[in-house]
């Protein structure tokens, strides 16, 4: 299989009053297409910091990220928001909604970004909200919804461009189990459509999802089963 | 649905928005109030000015000079007759008025008043003026102007004295405003025969002359052309061309009307940085769901493009009723000032009020693009976390 995420010797450096601090240090890994990844560590042990590097969000400090074969080091701000657009989708634990869009608006939004025309943009979104199963809530506001419904707005939304790629950051770590649950499901169900999950958590029991579990700790993997560790 | 999504954000600041609306409001109203009230000023004191810009004034070359404390004169008092012949037949002229005037002292019953008497042919009288009461003739008989009739209580029929003779008064001039040709409002006008007979001045030249030229452009090859033949050995006269008064005037006036307008603009710069203000407020305000925005595929140019076109909703509104409520503005200086607002409704207005709006959507495009440029600078990840 081939990776469609490929890290290679990735450093990430924080400079906090003149000290430096390695968020994350010499991680190389790669993901391959269609795999549900999991990375777990505590907080403060780089694993946000190393999705965002993986999402295109933040450029490595030394190494190489790789989207698809790409070497994202020599692109261009706007060529990082268009694989951001197209490749990869993104899911936040505060779910990160526009809050002056409808749930339906807010589904519309990468594809209005990306210039897809209007009547195939509301088939798409529309489509999307009954897939998440809240097609009833298309009208609404996101402070008028629930959390767990605002989160599968969200999944929604991450998947309008269809991308390859859905990059997840603790998506229950603000729902109750019973919402977490649904939430987890509809990821699962994309992981089988074909679409590369990469999910960061500290919850083992979220962890049980993935097919591969990738510890880190201080900014370096200290456990992967996709490679053999020293 | 990027205009949606800019109208929304500004109505989830209501308040705010709407301050800033009134901002530009108050500004686009009180440059275009101005510039409207400008322009009618210009407008009615020109007025009295109409259809003399191809009229053409021509002078005795008659100079004073104070030198060692006395006064000496030069050059000629009159235009001759033949000079005055001369300059008529120069090939621009359309048509001409010669004019004898002096200041002098009349007479009507018992009372004895100061007054300018003109002395022109008839068909000239006709040409300048209309009368308000009587028939303009001048055989035998004199018009007088408005102002003179209404002080001394003259009416068609009523005799005035002049230097011994007496003349019957034919008509009553309309009154006129301002000009610089003849001023009839307390004039006496009588024809060049009984002014010479008046004045015993038959052998004298005209004091003036006024012309008409065909057209516009024949004004200053009119005035070529006097200084070609009649100025050619000796300066004989001078020539005046209304037109460049009338410019003068125009320039004077569009000057004030520039100051003023810029005086109104601070106003307007208020307004811009409030609107400053509030969109900085804003975009601090909204940094994580420019961050989001970002993440899920927004160029900067687009987030610039987003914040901009809040600004131009704000500045849109503002202006349209700002232009409109100065035609209210404008109205109301009008009738304080001129106490008539007959000049409002005109192309100038309109221009004004364009002029207005033109200036409020600049100002806060201006103002806006600071923090639309601020938020489109934003680091994705950065923004995402900011709290």
């Amino acid at each position: 299989m081939r990776a469609v995420i490929e890290l290679v010797n990735v450093r990430k450096v924080y400079r906090i009053g003149g000290e430096e601090v390695y968020a994350v240090n010499g991680v190389s890994m790669s993901v391959r297409k269609g795999e549900f990844l999991c990375i777990m560590g505590a907080s403060g042990s780089g694993k946000t910091t190393l999705l965002s590097l993986m999402g295109c969000l933040d450029r490595p400090t030394s190494g190489k990220v790789l989207i698809d074969g790409i070497d994202t080091s020599s692109l261009s701000d706007r060529e990082l928001t268009d694989i951001r657009r197209d490749k990869i989708g993104f899911v936040f634990q505060q779910y990160h909604l526009i809050p002056t869009l409808t749930a339906f608006e807010n589904v519309e939004l990468p594809m209005l970004l990306k210039g897809v025309p209007k009547a195939e943009r509301e088939r798409r979104a529309m489509e999307l909200l009954e897939i998440m199963g809240i097609a009833k809530a298309a009208n609404r506001k996101p402070s008028e919804l629930s959390g767990g419904m605002q989160q599968r707005v969200a999944i929604a939304r991450a998947l309008a461009n269809d991308p390859e790629i859905l990059l997840c950051d603790e998506p229950t770590g603000n729902l109750d189990t019973k919402s977490g649950e649904v939430v987890m499901n509809l990821i699962e169900e994309q992981n089988e459509r074909g679409v590369t999950v990469v999910l960061v958590t500290h919850d083992p029991d979220i962890a049980k999802y993935a097919e591969r579990v990738v510890r880190i700790r201080d900014g370096k993997i200290v456990e992967d089963p996709g490679i053999k560790l020293g | 649905m990027y205009f949606q999504l800019a109208f929304r954000n500004l109505r989830r600041n209501g308040v705010r928005s709407a301050l800033a609306v009134i901002g530009i409001v108050i500004g686009v109203m009180a440059v275009a109030s101005i510039g409207i009230f400008s322009a009618n000023l210009k407008t009615s004191f020109l007025s009295s000015f109409q259809n003399v810009t191809d009229e053409v004034l021509v002078y005795p070359a008659y100079n004073a000079h104070f030198r060692h404390g006395l006064v000496t004169t030069s050059g000629v008092m009159y235009i001759d007759k033949r000079t005055a012949e001369r300059i008529v037949r120069l090939p621009y002229v359309k048509d001409y008025a010669f004019v004898k005037d002096t200041f002098t002292t009349a007479r009507h019953r018992e009372e004895v008043f100061g007054v300018t008497v003109y002395g022109m042919d008839e068909s000239a009288v006709k040409k300048l003026f209309k009368a308000e009461k009587g028939i303009l003739r001048l055989s035998d008989s004199c018009v007088v102007g408005y102002d003179l009739a209404d002080r001394l209580d003259l009416r068609v029929g009523s005799r005035v004295e002049i230097n011994g003779h007496k003349l019957r008064v034919s008509a009553i001039l309309k009154e006129t405003g301002a000009r610089f040709d003849v001023n009839p409002n307390n004039a006496v006008l009588v024809s060049l025969r009984d002014y010479d007979r008046i004045f015993n001045t038959k052998n004298e030249g005209y004091n003036f002359i006024v012309v008409w030229v065909k057209s516009l452009k024949d004004v200053s090859l009119f005035k070529d052309a006097v200084e070609k033949t009649v100025n050619a050995r000796e300066k004989k006269v001078e020539v005046f061309e209304l037109k460049i008064i009338i410019d003068q005037i125009n320039k004077g006036f569009s000057f004030v009307s520039r100051f003023l307008m810029a005086i109104a603009g601070i106003s307007l710069l208020v307004a811009g940085v409030s609107i400053l203000n509030i969109m900085l407020m804003s975009t601090l305000e909204r940094t994580k769901e420019i961050g989001v925005m970002m993440a899920i595929g927004a160029y900067r140019t687009t987030i610039l493009k987003l914040f901009l076109l809040e600004a131009l909703i704000l500045g849109i509104i503002g202006s349209v009723i700002g232009a409109v409520l100065s035609l209210a503005g404008g109205y109301a200086v009008d009738m304080m000032i001129l106490h008539s607002a007959k000049y409002l409704l005109s192309l100038t207005t309109l221009g004004y009020m364009l002029e207005g709006m033109f200036f409020g959507l600049l100002t806060t495009l201006i103002s806006g693009f600071y923090p639309a440029w601020k938020a489109s600078r934003l680091e994705p990840l950065e923004a995402l976390r900011y709290e």
